[in-house]
C-alpha cells in the first residue's frame, strides 16, 4: 500500500547519542581511514579540534536511529528500503564524549513506480542546542509484495 | 524477576534454570561487530565449508553469553556469577534458517561458603551436546 | 596561508584519485560499526530474494570511501563542509577474498572567494559511476598534507 502522504511532516522524538572514542575509532577501522584525527587528540589538536573528531559520515549513526524510528512508525522492513541519495552540511566537528541530539523529519512522500520516495531530514544538534550536521536523505521503499520473501533475517 | 533466589532445599542434580535460544546468521553479524570477533567461520558459509564445516558456526563466546544470559535471568543480579568455566565440545552450526540452543543449569554442589556450584549444558537437537561448563553464583 | 594552498589550484584539476578494495568483510565490519544490519549486505540468499545480483555494499560505506579520499587529501576530517551523493548503482561484492575495485577521483569545479574548495568526486566500479552528483564542498587547510 502507498504511503500516506498526509504524515508529510512528522516529526519524530529527539534521539540522543553518545559519542564515544571507541565508536570513532571502529567505525574509522571498518571504512579503512588511518587519518591520525580520529585516533589520536594531539592530532586533531594539530587541525585546531579540542580532542579527535569522527569520519565526516559517522554522523549516519545517530541519523540512522532516526531512520529506524521512521521505519516502525510507518511499518517499513529495512529489506525494502533502497538509500537514493545522501547529503550531510556540517557546521561543527561532532564532540567526542558529549550526547547529541538528532531530530528527524518526514520532508516528503513521493510515489513512483510504485514505489514510495521518503524524503528525511535530519538535524543533529549538540547539548548546547547549537547546529552539528544536517543530513537530506531521500530513501525509495518498495512495496511490500514485490520481495519474494522474508528478507527481514 | 528473581531478586533474591531460595539457597536452601535446590538438591544437587535440581534444574535451576533451562531456556531454549534461537541463534540466526543475523545474531552472528551482529555479535561479530560488538564483538570485535570478525572470524569468517561465523559469517561466510564459503570460508566454513572450506574449512570443512557445514555452514557457519556460532562464535563459542556467544553460547557463553547465552550461558551467562541464562544465569544472569535465574539469579537477577549478573554480578552473582562469580565465576564460569566452559567447554567447547562440537561447533554449534548454524544454518540459514536458524538454530536452537538449549541450556540447562543444575545444582554440582553447595560450597561451605555458600555460594553454589552449577553444572551447566548447551545441546542442540540432532547433534547431542556441544559445550558443558560450571559456574559459581552466589544464591 | 590558506589563499597560498587556494591560489594552486584551478577548475578541472584533478586533485585525488585512488582505487579502494571493499570485500565481503569489509561489509561485515561496516554493518558492526554503523549499526546497519541489513541482510543484503551479508546473506546472498536475502540479497537474491530481493532481486539483487548478489550481495552489496552498504550505500554509506561506498560514500565513506570517496570521503576518506577527500579527507586524506586535506588531512583534516573536518574540513568538509557539505558532502552529498546519489546512489546510483549498486555496489556487487563477490563472495571472495579480493572483493571489488571502486575508483574514486575528485575534481575542482569551483574555486570560491571565500576560500571553499567545490569538488565534483567520480566514483565508479567497472567504469560505471555507481554514486553520481557526488559533490562536496571543503576548506582547505594550512597544513594540509602534500600531495603524493
Amino acid at each position: 500500500m502507498p504511503i500516506d502522504p498526509s504524515i508529510v511532516g512528522r516529526v519524530y522524538p529527539p534521539q540522543i547519542y553518545e559519542v564515544s572514542r571507541e565508536k570513532i575509532r571502529e567505525f574509522a577501522e571498518a571504512i579503512g581511514d588511518a587519518n591520525p584525527a580520529y585516533v589520536d587528540t594531539a592530532a586533531a589538536r594539530g587541525y585546531g579540534h579540542a580532542d579527535v573528531v569522527a569520519p565526516p559520515t559517522f554522523v549516519m549513526i545517530p541519523v540512522m536511529n532516526g531512520f529506524d524510528l521512521l521505519m516502525k512508525d510507518l511499518g517499513i522492513e529495512f529489506a525494502r528500503v533502497v538509500h537514493v541519495d545522501q547529503r550531510f552540511t556540517y557546521s561543527q566537528p561532532l564532540p567526542v564524549g558529549s550526547r547529541v541530539e538528532a531530530t528527524t523529519r518526514l520532508d516528503g512522500v513521493r510515489a513512483v513506480a510504485g514505489n514510495d520516495l521518503l524524503k528525511i531530514r535530519t538535524e543533529v544538534r549538540g547539548e548546547d542546542g547549537s547546529d552539528i550536521c544536517l543530513s537530506e536523505a531521500t530513501l525509495l521503499v518498495r512495496p511490500e509484495d514485490s520481495d519474494g520473501g522474508d528478507a527481514s533475517d | 524477576m528473581t531478586s533474591s533466589v531460595p539457597d536452601s532445599g535446590l538438591a544437587s542434580g535440581a534444574v535451576v534454570a533451562g531456556e531454549e535460544y534461537r541463534l540466526s546468521r543475523a545474531d552472528l553479524v551482529r555479535y561479530a561487530g560488538a564483538s570485535g570477533d570478525f572470524n569468517p567461520l561465523h559469517w561466510s558459509p564459503r570460508i566454513a565449508a572450506a574449512a570443512g564445516l557445514p555452514g557457519v558456526i556460532a562464535h563459542g563466546t556467544l553460547v557463553l553469553g547465552l550461558v551467562t544470559r541464562l544465569l544472569a535471568g535465574w539469579l537477577g543480579d549478573p554480578a552473582r556469577i562469580t565465576e564460569v568455566t566452559f567447554r567447547f565440545v562440537r561447533p554449534v552450526v548454524v544454518p540459514d534458517d536458524g538454530v536452537t540452543v538449549t541450556l540447562q543449569a543444575r545444582v554440582a554442589e553447595h560450597r561451605p561458603d555458600g555460594r553454589l556450584a552449577l553444572t551447566v549444558v548447551a545441546s542442540v537437537a540432532g547433534t547431542g551436546c556441544v559445550g558443558r561448563g560450571r559456574a559459581i553464583v552466589r544464591p | 596561508m590558506t589563499e597560498r594552498v587556494t591560489e594552486q589550484l584551478v577548475v578541472g584539476d584533478v586533485v585525488a584519485d585512488h582505487m579502494y578494495w571493499i570485500t565481503r568483510e569489509n561489509l561485515v565490519r561496516y554493518a558492526g560499526a554503523s549499526g546497519d544490519f541489513n541482510p543484503i549486505h551479508w546473506n546472498e540468499r536475502v540479497a537474491k530474494s530481493v532481486g539483487l545480483p548478489g550481495v552489496i555494499a552498504h550505500g554509506m560505506l561506498t560514500m565513506a570511501l570517496a570521503g576518506r579520499l577527500l579527507t586524506d587529501w586535506l588531512g583534516d576530517p573536518a574540513a568538509v563542509v557539505e558532502y552529498g551523493v546519489r546512489f546510483a548503482r549498486p555496489v556487487v561484492v563477490p563472495d571472495d577474498d579480493v572483493g571489488v575495485a571502486v575508483r574514486v577521483a575528485a575534481a575542482v569545479t569551483d574555486v570560491r572567494d571565500d576560500g571553499l574548495v567545490a569538488l565534483e568526486l567520480t566514483v565508479k566500479v567497472d567504469e560505471q559511476k555507481v554514486l553520481t552528483q557526488a559533490r562536496a564542498l571543503c576548506r582547505l587547510p594550512a597544513d594540509r598534507p602534500s600531495q603524493p
